[in-house]
């Protein structure tokens, strides 16, 4: 396979990824605000554009971050290269330049949803609030998947593209559970003592609201949130699941068994899922979440890195 | 002329339809429709305007969804565009797409064998049939493969030769000769997929021959070139990338042949071979269908400024070590002062005369025929020889005065560069008209792809009817408004 398809298929993966994650973190924060209608919490804004980072450039647009404004930055503006439009977008010209390599209904789909994405007037969205056009989003991402795990060979090609999903999905998540204990524990001490809506909202945006009913008794605690988003083994939304798949998909690609890795990318990826695979919750409180999390992200950026460098960049050779 | 059938008395969608003084593909005279759209009149004709106007939505929306675009650069942008799809096809019966069928493959061998000549031993100047200076001085003739023996003797693997008919005769002539890296055979195979699906029904009441076999063909003639044999064949389809207005054509045949779609950048020249850079490191390149001009090819050996080619390409083409389809230099045969010496070539190559005729073309390197062509500029229409895609023209008749004289001045700098024809008044086709919400009669061009294997020519029945789809206007280019039409060839005469 050509390196640059390879880059394509992954890049590809990671923009509809992003673009869901962003959907899906906007979702949540909306659902806060529903939640806390009658409390004097004021919703923080401002992690959002700092998750994406995107500070210097919503700074230079808007005075100040509201919900509004927030949402037309992460949703729609052209001139923010990360916003959910723009990454629908870029994901439509990777599958693009490799539409000879992936199956006619990936391709039909993912333009099908780029004319869907850009078809939204982003005033009347934006006086509608975020759920209606952040819905159809994730909706969009979700049947992305579904047609391509049934149309697309699950050969090499398709190794990339589960490589980049999960990559991106583990630093999704990261961000989202990082974005939202700084609005639930940092903010005024009132809002810790809110009742449990707000967690739910958040399970709910990853689609984990009834698995971990199943899994834990009430009442919701933030730290069981946090180890169901983080640690859980099998939920396709926790960062150990992702990494775990990241993990495989490499091995897929390399050929490399259990106990070994071929290359960088898969030396980090094996060092991240025995992070995850041995780490307490109690553990990652203990030494902060913060810290905790980054580390997941700056761990994510470096497997990026190494993958593109094993398998897409060819040093200049004569 | 009697009273029409009672079965066409209902003109439904064509109420009011004027052929005008032009020759219509489809009625004889206003009203009467000749014996290939008999079947479709009638059901066109028993069609309600909305129903109509709802099946070309459906085939609309079939090709933004597909994605089946192209790329315009008026606005600096590169903006993706639909390519106007019109849905009354262009249906020719069986006997007159036979002597097409001849008088094409008689063509591309001609230009085959110029291209072999003017390459190889130069035999057509010692015989005096063509000057040597007019040759030489086309901005498209490589002295670079002078004397590089090309796989199999071909040079013309994949040409689309313009035809038009002459409203004045009826008759189909050459209009012009495109040898490099033709386009639009993509939009013939996908025309024809949106109608069979848009027309189910049409296409069991007429046997339409089919034209998907295209692909193959150009698959198996590919294969064929390898330098390692066929059955270790590695071919690829080298494109400018995803800007090219062309683009979505490469990955479509791409797709189609089972064969990389790679760019400039995916490939690497070591040692005299090509190499395209793969996950699992370099893979050997045998044949690469390019759709990149020549002078992009290599900026080792044309343009140096060009990132769309691969440096040393050339080098590992002379020493054979990889084919290229097309070969390279063949813009000289379809230079359009050399297009008035093809009828000659046939002659002199092929020992016959032109099944086609050609439009008679005043070259203005001549000095005679330049003194013609400036007297009667406002009723010629004049063509820069080195150009395609329906830029650097002047249709003298409908011009303004300011802008003729600005082509008389461009004309006199350098005449080498320009040749002039009479107006060709265009044959119609009913089209339906969206501003005016109506059917009226739209000037078309046939392009049919013409296939050589180094024995015989193929080619689908058919081609692509382009069609200019502004009321009067005769440019057909998609980058000018024009749009296209299925062309159906009839197994029989209607």
């Amino acid at each position: 396979m050509l390196s640059r398809i390879a880059e394509s298929l992954f890049w590809l993966a990671r923009y509809i990824e992003r673009a869901e994650g962003t959907a899906r973190i906007l979702d949540v924060n909306y659902h806060m605000l529903l939640e806390q209608s009658q409390q004097s919490y004021h919703l923080r804004w401002e992690p959002l554009i700092v998750m994406a980072g995107e500070e210097d450039r919503f700074r230079k647009l808007y005075a100040e971050a509201n919900g509004e404004n927030v949402f037309e930055f992460l949703a729609f503006r052209p001139d923010n290269p990360s916003a959910i439009v723009q990454c629908i977008s870029k994901a439509r010209e990777n599958a693009r330049t490799i539409r000879d390599r992936i199956s006619r209904e990936m391709w039909e789909d993912v333009n099908g949803l780029f004319y869907l994405a850009n078809s939204y007037i982003p005033r009347d969205e934006v006086a509608a609030g975020p759920h209606r056009f952040c819905d159809k989003i994730k909706f969009g991402a979700h049947r992305f998947h579904g047609v391509t795990d049934a149309t697309l060979p699950h050969d090499e090609g398709w190794e990339f593209l589960r490589a980049g999903w999960a990559l991106e999905r583990a630093e999704m998540t990261a961000r989202l559970v990082d974005v939202q204990y700084h609005n639930l524990l940092d903010g005024p001490p009132a809002a810790a003592a809110l009742d449990n809506h707000q967690w739910m909202a958040v399970l709910r945006s990853v689609g984990a609201y009834e698995a971990y009913h199943r899994q834990y008794h009430p009442p919701i605690e933030p730290e069981k949130v946090a180890e169901m988003l983080i640690l859980h083994p099998q939920h396709p939304h926790s960062i150990r699941f992702s990494a775990a798949e990241v993990q495989a998909a490499l091995r897929a690609v390399s050929g490399s068994g259990r106990g070994s890795y071929a290359n960088e990318a898969e030396r980090l990826a094996g060092r991240l899922v025995e992070r995850l695979s041995y780490d307490r919750i109690g553990e990652i409180f203990q030494q902060g979440l913060h810290g905790y999390l980054n580390d997941v992200l700056r761990m994510c950026g470096s497997i990026g890195g190494d993958i593109a460098r094993t398998y897409f960049y060819y040093a200049v050779v004569a | 002329m009697g009273a029409a059938p009672a079965y066409m008395a209902k003109l439904g969608l064509f109420e009011g339809y004027d052929t005008g003084s032009f020759y219509d593909e489809m009625f004889a005279t206003s009203g009467h429709p000749r014996p290939q759209y008999f079947k479709l009149f009638q059901r066109l004709a028993a069609m309600a305007p909305e129903q109509f106007e709802e099946r070309r939505k459906l085939a609309d929306l079939s090709f933004l969804i597909q994605g089946i675009t192209f790329t315009v650069y008026r606005d600096g942008r590169g903006t993706e565009r639909l390519f106007p799809f019109d849905l009354i096809p262009r249906i020719l019966p069986h006997s007159e797409w036979e002597r097409i069928d001849r008088g094409l493959s008689q063509r591309v061998l001609a230009l085959n064998l110029f291209l072999q000549d003017v390459y190889g031993k130069q035999r057509i100047f010692q015989d005096r049939r063509i000057p040597r200076s007019l040759v030489y001085s086309c901005p498209h003739f490589r002295r670079e493969v002078i004397g590089v023996e090309v796989p199999r003797g071909i040079h013309t693997h994949i040409c689309g030769i313009d035809l038009v008919r002459d409203s004045k005769t009826g008759e189909f002539c050459v209009l012009e000769d495109n040898v490099r890296t033709p386009s639009g055979i993509s939009y013939v195979l996908e025309n024809r997929i949106v109608m069979t699906r848009t027309f189910p029904d049409a296409f069991q009441d007429c046997e339409v021959l089919p034209v998907n076999h295209y692909t193959g063909e150009l698959s198996r003639i590919l294969r064929s070139l390898s330098p390692r044999g066929e059955n270790e064949a590695q071919i690829v389809l080298l494109t400018p990338g995803i800007h090219n207005s062309a683009y979505f054509e490469h990955s479509f045949l791409a797709q189609q042949m089972g064969i990389e779609l790679v760019e400039g950048r995916d490939l690497i020249v070591d040692g005299g071979v090509v190499y395209m850079k793969t996950i699992r490191g370099l893979t050997r390149v045998d044949v690469i269908y390019r759709r990149v001009d020549d002078e992009f090819l290599d900026s080792l050996t044309f343009r140096s400024d060009s990132i769309l080619g691969v440096p040393g390409l050339m080098g590992a083409y002379r020493a054979g070590n990889v084919a290229l389809a097309n070969a390279v230099g063949n813009g000289v045969a379809d230079d359009k002062a050399i297009y008035a010496y093809v009828p000659e070539f046939i002659r002199y190559y092929l020992g016959e005369e032109p099944v086609l005729r050609s439009v008679e073309t005043y070259i203005c390197a001549k000095p005679d025929e330049l003194a013609y062509v400036l007297d009667h500029l406002s009723d010629l229409v004049v063509k820069t020889v080195g150009e395609s895609g329906g830029y650097g023209m002047l249709i003298g008749p409908a011009s303004e005065r300011n802008r003729i004289a600005e082509f008389r001045e461009r004309i006199q700098a350098n005449p080498r560069n320009y040749i002039a024809q009479p107006v060709v008044p265009l044959s119609r086709v009913p089209s339906y008209d969206s501003g005016e919400r109506c059917i009226g009669g739209r000037h078309v061009d046939l392009r049919p792809y013409c296939l050589y294997d180094g024995e015989k020519v193929t080619i689908v029945p058919g081609g692509l009817t382009r069609v200019a789809l502004q009321r009067d206007s005769l440019v057909v280019n998609s980058s000018q408004g024009g749009g296209s039409k299925d062309t159906w060839v009839l197994r029989g005469e209607n």
